[in-house]
């Protein structure tokens, strides 16, 4: 599929308003009623012991697989290990045929999807029933789950009301009550008839032959209860050693995907249970207990890949969905594949359905980090989902981006052509391809925001002529300016050196400094990102200094990133090291200095604050800047709703998906415009950018959008 | 086991109460009238019981009939079918979540609890665990799993359409746990 055709998408699932409406409420709302299922528990510490569980199993997995099928098999269960999805389904079909099975009711199985189950049971002949309430009503729809937890997410009432009409051959009102109502009866019957039940596994116990699983309709009860065969399939990542290791995960769970501290049902079953063989003789035996475990190259392969391993932590809790701004917009038929859904999904769909449709959506993820802050196994997902995206980069360097981030690389010609763009308007107009392809710098072309106007002279041009009064200076920093610095917001570097000059510190800026690359490592270009490390690290001679100090969040994280460029024990990783130590963010070096103080003009200014994804979710720093504009005379600190949520810049985002980030934006001059601020206070250039650019786009030219640095500057006299 | 302090009793109420169950508290003597009363006010007219000792002793049955309230106690999966009240038996019970659980593999008695519309489930309060964890500690430390493990934690229950949360989809529509002072 073509870019083209993903953006045809973008905008088809953004037109969806019950999507839009569902989702948005649902994602607007789920943080605090997360938050709040976790009172009196420690997620910290249950995502630890998962992470510890799940580890441990992922390690184990050649001992704990068979001693599964041994515990299983010894309370009266087959157990099948099927080395391919195509072996797992014939074993499947052969079963059905032997046994004569006519119908099936399913309780949710992701696994299942895997195998096509569905299409190719019905194919033969059988009956296959999805009881879970959302997966029934897409199945009627012919779609696919637009959710991990919450599969029909993007239909409304009506829409349902109308699928049941036509399903049940009555009028279904469009009420929701009565539509589950429709649903426990249509069902039931179904339940009542089905010679087969099938399952999905949460978890499966080793040391026991025990398989977990959760659900809160009911239907994964009559499933396990009715039938007189009973058939699970999951895959080797649901193992965990004992019994007791299953209780972490359970906690984590409901509270991650739902936001319930409980699910209605947890069930555990291990072997064959009673079940009753014919109901006019009232007759019970044992029942048919099939398990069937998906050991599938893929699988394999996400073991065998290092960086990658970590996905069998995962719980499939749907969590890193829930807090997703990309996925809030455009849903799981976009960001997913036919079986998984959103970062975690990406991934899964890499390994294990189809790793062309994970190249074309992995470009959808901003990098933000959230999904990493509320993960129950702790997964880093936009890590690995970068290292598809370098992956892809690699194998298939699109020449446009590429040329685009050589360019950059290369700070003269980078620099020449943001002028040659800041002076002919006419690269600008959107459908220009040379300028919608290059980097992050020039995303205000897109809809929605207006362009910052290019600095007619760079920083390093005006860094000679400001006048540094520190007469006893304590130390020496170096100011890496990067590039919006550098070649649009020139004042926020001056204002930067004038604020450490007022506590006391000389600031240098090393000339041969270049991009930082995070431009580079965002699109997947690892070539390019190392050579622009080489540079810096060469550049800005670390050894020499104190400090290095940026004012902008990303360049601070990619200067942090250095030494993994570099293989250990190589001069280049030591001295990568040393810069990487010895970087800081603005704030948080200028708050750790001193330079949190009662001062300021006193006049009156009420300011809010905007989080920036990398400088609270990978830098960690939400306080220090809160307090240095808290302790400065006459500013009015207040909170806007989910300021750390992002603005939609993302580096190269903006201009790759304006689709998904004009949305995301508007949200955030939403909460900007409900408080009742003067200026909105930020540390990260690119979101500066990017909300000035809504800001100006609705007329709004009371707020004005400011670097902490600045409003330091500003309020103290320095400028 | 000792039983069960008022203070276990109300968390496991409120916990239970907060996912859309009741909770009554009753005595050995009194367990026939509090479930022949739950069903009554609820207007259920029949009911599959599956008899234990416990509720031999507390005069489930007898209640319930002369409750006027129709009572299967065999042919249970047949019964179901269109029988609209269930009664069990439930091994433990969690505190911290209002949580009923079956641990044993009695098919009957998962019939109840799954396919009734109204499901009493009675349980011991000398088996009734403070916390999660001390659930599965006491699972774990069992000499071996039991067949069927099921925790129950209220009706069932649904948000799949348009994130409204819905009491009742598969499972009961209404639950309620008789809690038995037992020493
Ligand atoms: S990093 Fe942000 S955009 Fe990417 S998957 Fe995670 S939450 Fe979504
Ligand atoms: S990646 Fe993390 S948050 Fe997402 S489903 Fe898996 S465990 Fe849950």
């Amino acid at each position: 599929m073509s870019s083209e055709e993903l953006k045809q998408e973008i905008r088809s699932a953004l037109d969806n308003t019950t999507l839009a409406r569902t989702l948005g409420t649902f994602c607007k709302t789920y943080p605090a009623r997360r938050e709040n299922s976790y009172k009196g528990v420690d997620f910290e510490a249950v995502r630890e012991q998962i992470k510890t569980v799940k580890s441990y199993a992922a390690d184990h997995v050649d001992e704990l697989l068979p001693q599964f099928v041994e515990n299983c098999e010894k309370r009266g269960g087959h157990v099948f290990v099927a080395k391919s999805t195509e072996e797992a389904m014939e074993y499947i079909r052969q079963v059905v045929k032997e046994k004569g099975v006519k119908s099936i009711v399913k309780s949710k199985s992701m696994a299942s999807e895997e195998l096509h189950f569905n299409k190719t049971l019905t194919e033969d002949g059988v009956l296959v029933q999805e009881t879970d309430l959302g997966e029934f009503i897409i199945a009627l729809e012919g779609n696919t789950p637009v959710h991990m937890v919450m599969p029909a997410l993007h239909l409304n009432k009506e829409e349902v009301a109308d699928l049941f009409t036509d399903y049940t051959k009555e009028k279904n009102e469009p009420i929701i009550a009565e539509e589950v109502k429709t649903a426990r009866k249509v069902m039931r019957e179904r339940f009542i008839k089905a010679d087969m039940g099938v399952s999905g596994a949460n978890v499966a116990v080793a040391e026991t032959g025990t398989v977990f699983t959760m659900t809160n309709e009911g239907n994964g009860r009559m499933v396990g209860t009715l039938p007189k065969i009973h058939l699970y399939i999951f895959g080797i990542e649901k193992l965990v050693k004992s019994f007791s290791d299953a209780r972490h995960i359970f906690k984590a769970l409901p509270r991650n995907g739902t936001a319930q501290r409980i699910t209605a049902y947890i069930s555990m079953y291990t072997g064959a249970t009673e079940v009753v063989t014919d109901k006019e003789a009232d007759t019970k035996e044992k029942k048919e207990f099939y398990a069937v475990i998906l050991d599938d190259p893929g699988r394999r392969q996400i073991l065998a890949e290092p960086e990658f391993r970590q996905i069998f932590d995962c719980i499939r809790c749907g969590a890193c969905l829930d807090v997703c701004p990309a996925f809030a917009l455009v849903g799981g038929h976009v960001f997913g594949s036919k079986v998984y859904t959103g970062g975690i999904g990406t991934l899964l769909t890499h390994f294990l359905v189809s790793p062309e449709r994970a190249d074309e959506i992995q470009g959808i993820c901003l990098q933000c980090g959230r999904c990493k802050e509320v993960c129950g196994g702790g997964l880093q997902i936009p890590e690995m989902i970068m290292k598809i995206r370098e992956k892809d980069m690699e194998n298939h360097p699109n020449a446009v981006k590429k040329f685009a981030l050589d360019a950059v690389t290369d700070r003269k010609l980078f620099h020449s052509l943001l002028r040659i763009a800041a002076v002919a308007q006419e690269p600008f107009a959107k459908g220009q391809p040379f300028i919608r392809h290059l980097p992050m710098f020039l995303s205000g072309l897109t809809e929605g925001r207006s362009l910052p106007n290019v600095a007619q002279v760079p920083f390093r041009d005006i860094f000679p002529t400001i006048r540094q009064n520190v007469p006893n200076p304590k130390g020496t920093i170096a100011i890496f300016t990067g590039c919006l610095l550098d070649f649009v917001y020139t004042d926020i570097a001056r204002d930067v050196i004038l604020d450490l000059n007022s506590i006391g510190y000389l600031v240098d800026m090393p000339m041969g400094q270049a991009c930082c690359g995070c431009p580079a490592s965002n699109m997947g270009d690892v070539e390019n990102a190392r050579k622009e490390a080489e540079i810096n690290i060469e550049a800005m001679n670390a050894e020499k200094y104190d400090y290095i100090v940026s004012a902008c969040p990303s360049c601070t994280h990619q200067l942090r990133q250095y030494p993994k460029f570099f293989e250990e024990g190589t001069p280049m990783h030591e001295r990568a090291v040393t810069l990487a130590e010895k970087s800081f963010d603005f704030c948080k070096l200028f708050y750790d200095l001193g330079g949190c103080a009662d001062e300021g003009d006193g006049k009156d200014v009420t300011v809010t604050y905007h989080d920036s994804c990398h400088l609270c979710r990978s830098l960690h720093v939400t306080n220090e800047q809160r307090e240095l504009l808290k302790h400065t005379k006459g500013v009015e600190f207040v909170e806007m709703e989910d300021h750390d949520n992002c603005c939609g810049f993302g580096g190269s985002y903006s201009v790759l998906y304006p689709e998904i980030s004009a949305p995301i934006l508007e949200k955030k001059i939403g909460n900007i415009m409900n408080t009742s601020a003067d200026v909105v206070a930020v540390d990260c250039p690119g979101c500066l950018m990017q909300i000035q650019g809504g800001l100006d786009a609705h007329g709004v030219e009371n707020i004005k959008v400011k670097h902490t640095a600045t409003i330091l500057a500003e309020k103290r006299g320095l400028i | 086991m000792n039983k069960i302090t008022d203070e276990l009793y109300e968390r496991f109420k409120t916990n239970l109460e907060s996912v859309n169950g009741t909770c009554v508290r009753a005595s050995k003597a009194d367990l026939g009238k509090a479930v022949a009363g739950i069903f009554t006010e609820a207007g259920i007219p029949d009911a599959c019981v599956v008899e234990t000792p416990l509720m031999k002793e507390g005069g489930v049955i007898e209640a319930l009939e002369s409750a006027g309230i129709r009572v299967c106690t065999d042919h249970i999966r047949l019964n179901a079918e269109t029988v609209k009240g269930g009664v069990s038996e439930n091994q433990y019970g969690i505190a911290d979540l209002g949580t009923l659980v079956q641990g044993r593999d009695v098919i009957d008695e998962r019939i109840v609890a799954t396919m009734s519309e109204y499901y009493i489930g009675i349980v011991k309060g000398s088996t009734i665990v403070p916390e999660y964890d001390d659930m599965f500690d006491l699972l774990s430390a069992l000499p071996e799993i039991p067949g069927f493990v099921g925790f129950i934690s209220g009706p069932s229950r649904t948000a799949d359409i348009e994130c409204v949360s819905t009491v009742g989809v598969h499972g009961p529509l209404r639950l309620a746990a008789v809690v038995v002072d037992d020493e």
